[in-house]
C-alpha cells in the first residue's frame, strides 16, 4: 500500500517518519517558582513523537495504545490536521492534514472523550442542525443518518433534552452522533468511552463497530479500557516515548509482551505454591483454585505433567490479559486480570 | 456566500434559543444598558453644564450628543455582536475546544466571529440610534451627509471588530486575554467625547495610534458635513488594512496553535 493519492489501493492513512517537538516552559513549584518563571521563562524542546510510521487500510480498525504522554494524542492531532508535524509525512484520505482543506475535513472526524462540542444550553438536536448546516448535509441524508444513529445508539427520547441535563453517557452518545453526522471515512477516537459505565461503554463500542462495518470507515482508537480495544480492533499499534514499539495483531502482542500463557487449575486436593512452582512462575493459590504462568513453548508439556502429577479436576490455558501484556511491555508491575485499576494507563 | 448567510441564520437561531433559557438575565442587562447611557450623558452634561459654555473644542451640545450617540451605538455593537464571540476565543483555546472549530469545513475566523450574539444588550443599539436621531434632528443633515456617515460608521465597526479580534487572537499564545480586551474597553471609553475635547497630543494618539477617532468622531462629523475629504478616505482604508492584517494574524495564530492536551 504505497500508491500515490487517487489510486484505488490507497491507504486511508499513511504516516512516514512523523515527528513533533514542543517547546515547553519549565517552572519550579511554589509561588517563588511561578514568579521566577513569570519574569524569565526557561524553555526546552520535548520530542513528543519521534519518527512514527504506519499505514492503515480503508475499513481497518486499529487500537492505539501506550502509556500517558507516549504521544498518542499528539499523533491523532497531527493526523486530523490540528497540529503541524515538525517532520515527516502524513496522508489521510489522500490529503495532507496540516493544510486543513475543507474537502479533507469533510472526510474525517476526531472524537475526544474529554471535550465536547455540543451547545450546552440547547437540546442535542440543535447542535446536530448546526453541524448539518456546516457540513452541508442534504436533508434526506441527514434524516437517514439520524434514523440510523437513533437506532444503534438508542438516542430516542434524549435528543430534545438540553445537553446540560443529560447524563455523561447520554451526552457522549450525542457527542459521537454529532461527530459522525457527516459520515466521515476516517475516524480518530481519543478515549471515546472515558468515564462511562460498562453498559454505556458497550453501546459506544457497538456503535463504532456498526459504523465501521456499514460505512467501511477506517478507525483509529485510543482507550483506557482494554475491552474497547479487544472488542473493536484486530490490529494494535503501541507507542512509547514517541516511537512505535509494536505493530501487529492482538495475539502477537500477547506473545511478544508476556511470552507466557496463563494456566488455571481447579484441584481436588490442595497443593502448596512450592509444589506448583516446579511447573511455572507467578503462582497464585486460593484454596482449590490455582493459577500460574507457563512459557508459551512449554505449555502442552507442562499441562501434561500437571495432569499426571496432581489431582486436577479442571485445567484451562489462556492468553494473558492485555493489561498484563501492556504492563510487562512497559516494565510496570504485572497487572492482573479482573483488576482494571491496575491498567497501565494505555491511552 | 449564500452558504455563509445560511450559516449565520442557523448560528443566530441557536444562540438566541440558548439565551431564552435564562430569562432572569434580561433585567440585569437592561439595567446595565441604562447605566451605560447614564454615564455617557453625565459626561457631556458636565462638559456643557457650566454656565456660559456652549461649545467644547468647536463642538456644540447637539454635535457632542451625536458623538455620544455613536458611542452608545458602538457599545451596543460590541456587546451584542463582537464581545460575546471574542471572549469565547480565549476560553476555547484554554479548554481545547478550539479543536472542534478548527476541524469544521468552514472558515474558522467566520466561525468564531459569528457563533454568538448577546441579544440582551440589544437595547443599547436602540438607545444609540435614538440618541443619534435626537441629536441629528436639531442639526442640519443632508442626504449625502447621512450616506457618508453610514459608510464611515460601517468602516468604524470593521475597525472595532479587527482590534478586538487582533487582541483576542493573542490568546493562542497567552491563553488568558481578558485583561487585554479590558484595556481596549478603557481606551475606547475616550470615544464618548469628540476627539477635539482632548489636548492635541492625546488627539493625535486617538486618531493615528489607536484609531478611536474613526469610530465615533468621524461618522458624527460626516453627518453634519464637517468632515474633510482626507479623513473620509482614511477611514475605509484603515478598516481594509486592519481587516487584512488581522486576518493574516489570525491565520498565523491558527498555524502555530498547539491545542490543549486532553
Amino acid at each position: 500500500m504505497t500508491g500515490d493519492r487517487g489510486g484505488a489501493g490507497d491507504a486511508a492513512v499513511r504516516v512516514r517518519d512523523l515527528r513533533k517537538g514542543y517547546v515547553v516552559h519549565e517552572k519550579e513549584p511554589g509561588f517563588l517558582g511561578s514568579l521566577r518563571s513569570f519574569v524569565s521563562r526557561k524553555s526546552r524542546v520535548v520530542e513528543a513523537v519521534r519518527g512514527v510510521s504506519f499505514d492503515l487500510a480503508p475499513g481497518e480498525v486499529v487500537g492505539f495504545l501506550g502509556p500517558n504522554g507516549a504521544g498518542k494524542t499528539t499523533t491523532l492531532k497531527m493526523l486530523s490536521g490540528l497540529l503541524h508535524p515538525s517532520g515527516g509525512e502524513v496522508r489521510v484520505a489522500g490529503f495532507e492534514p496540516g493544510r486543513r482543506e475543507n474537502a479533507f475535513l469533510r472526510q474525517i472526524t476526531l472524537v475526544m472523550g474529554q471535550k465536547q462540542q455540543l451547545i450546552w444550553d440547547l437540546p442535542a438536536l440543535d447542535s446536530f442542525l448546526v453541524n448539518q448546516a456546516i457540513y452541508e448535509i442534504p436533508d434526506a441524508q441527514f434524516r437517514a443518518t439520524m434514523a440510523e444513529f437513533t437506532e444503534v445508539l438508542g438516542l430516542e427520547g434524549i435528543l430534545k433534552k438540553q445537553v446540560r441535563k443529560l447524563s455523561l453517557g447520554e451526552r457522549m452518545k450525542c457527542e459521537l452522533a454529532a461527530a459522525l453526522l457527516h459520515r466521515p471515512k476516517v475516524l480518530f477516537l481519543d478515549e471515546p468511552t472515558i468515564g462511562l459505565d460498562v453498559n454505556m461503554q458497550e453501546s459506544v463500542r457497538a456503535f463504532v463497530q456498526d459504523y465501521n462495518v456499514r460505512h467501511n470507515a477506517t478507525v483509529m482508537l485510543t482507550s483506557h479500557y482494554m475491552a474497547d480495544v479487544t472488542a473493536l480492533a484486530r490490529r494494535i499499534l503501541v507507542i512509547d516515548r514517541g516511537e512505535v514499539v509494536f505493530d501487529g495483531d492482538l495475539a502477537r502482542l500477547a506473545e511478544q509482551g508476556g511470552g507466557g500463557k496463563t494456566v488455571r487449575l481447579q484441584l481436588r486436593r490442595p497443593a502448596t505454591p512450592e509444589e506448583l512452582g516446579r511447573f511455572g512462575s507467578e503462582v497464585r493459590v486460593d484454596g482449590l483454585s490455582a493459577e500460574l504462568t507457563v512459557p508459551r513453548a512449554l505449555v502442552s508439556e507442562r499441562a501434561a505433567a500437571l495432569l499426571a502429577e496432581l489431582d486436577v479436576a479442571d485445567l484451562t490455558v489462556e492468553d494473558p490479559s492485555i493489561e498484563s501484556v501492556m504492563a510487562s511491555l512497559f516494565g510496570a508491575r504485572a497487572g492482573q486480570a479482573g483488576q482494571p485499576e491496575r491498567t497501565p494507563e494505555p491511552a | 456566500m449564500r452558504r455563509y448567510l445560511r450559516l449565520v441564520r442557523i448560528f443566530v437561531g441557536a444562540t438566541l434559543s440558548a439565551q431564552l433559557e435564562y430569562r432572569a438575565n434580561f433585567l440585569g442587562a437592561v439595567l446595565a444598558s441604562l447605566g451605560e447611557v447614564g454615564v455617557a450623558l453625565l459626561g457631556i452634561s458636565i462638559l456643557f453644564g457650566q454656565p456660559g459654555v456652549t461649545q467644547v473644542g468647536g463642538w456644540s451640545f447637539r454635535e457632542a450628543l451625536l458623538v455620544t450617540g455613536f458611542f452608545m451605538l458602538t457599545e451596543g455593537v460590541i456587546s451584542v455582536f463582537i464581545q460575546p464571540n471574542m471572549s469565547k476565543i480565549a476560553e476555547a483555546v484554554r479548554t481545547g475546544n478550539m479543536d472542534f472549530t478548527l476541524l469544521k469545513p468552514i472558515d474558522a475566523q467566520f466561525n468564531v466571529s459569528t457563533r454568538n450574539l448577546n441579544v440582551l444588550r440589544f437595547p443599547d443599539l436602540l438607545i444609540g440610534l435614538g440618541l443619534i436621531g435626537y441629536a441629528a434632528s436639531g442639526l442640519e443633515v443632508t442626504p449625502g451627509g447621512a450616506l457618508a456617515a453610514a459608510v464611515l460608521y460601517g468602516s468604524a465597526v470593521v475597525i472595532v471588530y479587527c482590534i478586538y479580534l487582533g487582541l483576542s487572537t493573542t490568546a493562542f499564545w497567552f491563553v488568558k486575554t481578558q485583561n487585554v480586551t479590558e484595556l481596549f474597553s478603557g481606551v475606547f471609553g475616550a470615544a464618548r467625547f469628540p476627539v477635539a475635547a482632548f489636548p492635541v497630543p492625546v488627539r493625535f494618539v486617538l486618531t493615528f495610534v489607536l484609531p478611536v477617532a474613526f469610530i465615533t468622531t468621524v461618522p458624527a462629523q460626516a453627518l453634519t458635513g464637517a468632515l474633510g475629504g482626507g479623513l473620509a478616505l482614511a477611514s475605509p482604508l484603515i478598516a481594509a488594512a486592519l481587516f487584512l492584517g488581522t486576518r493574516w494574524f489570525w491565520r498565523y495564530a491558527v498555524a502555530s496553535y498547539t491545542s490543549a492536551s486532553s
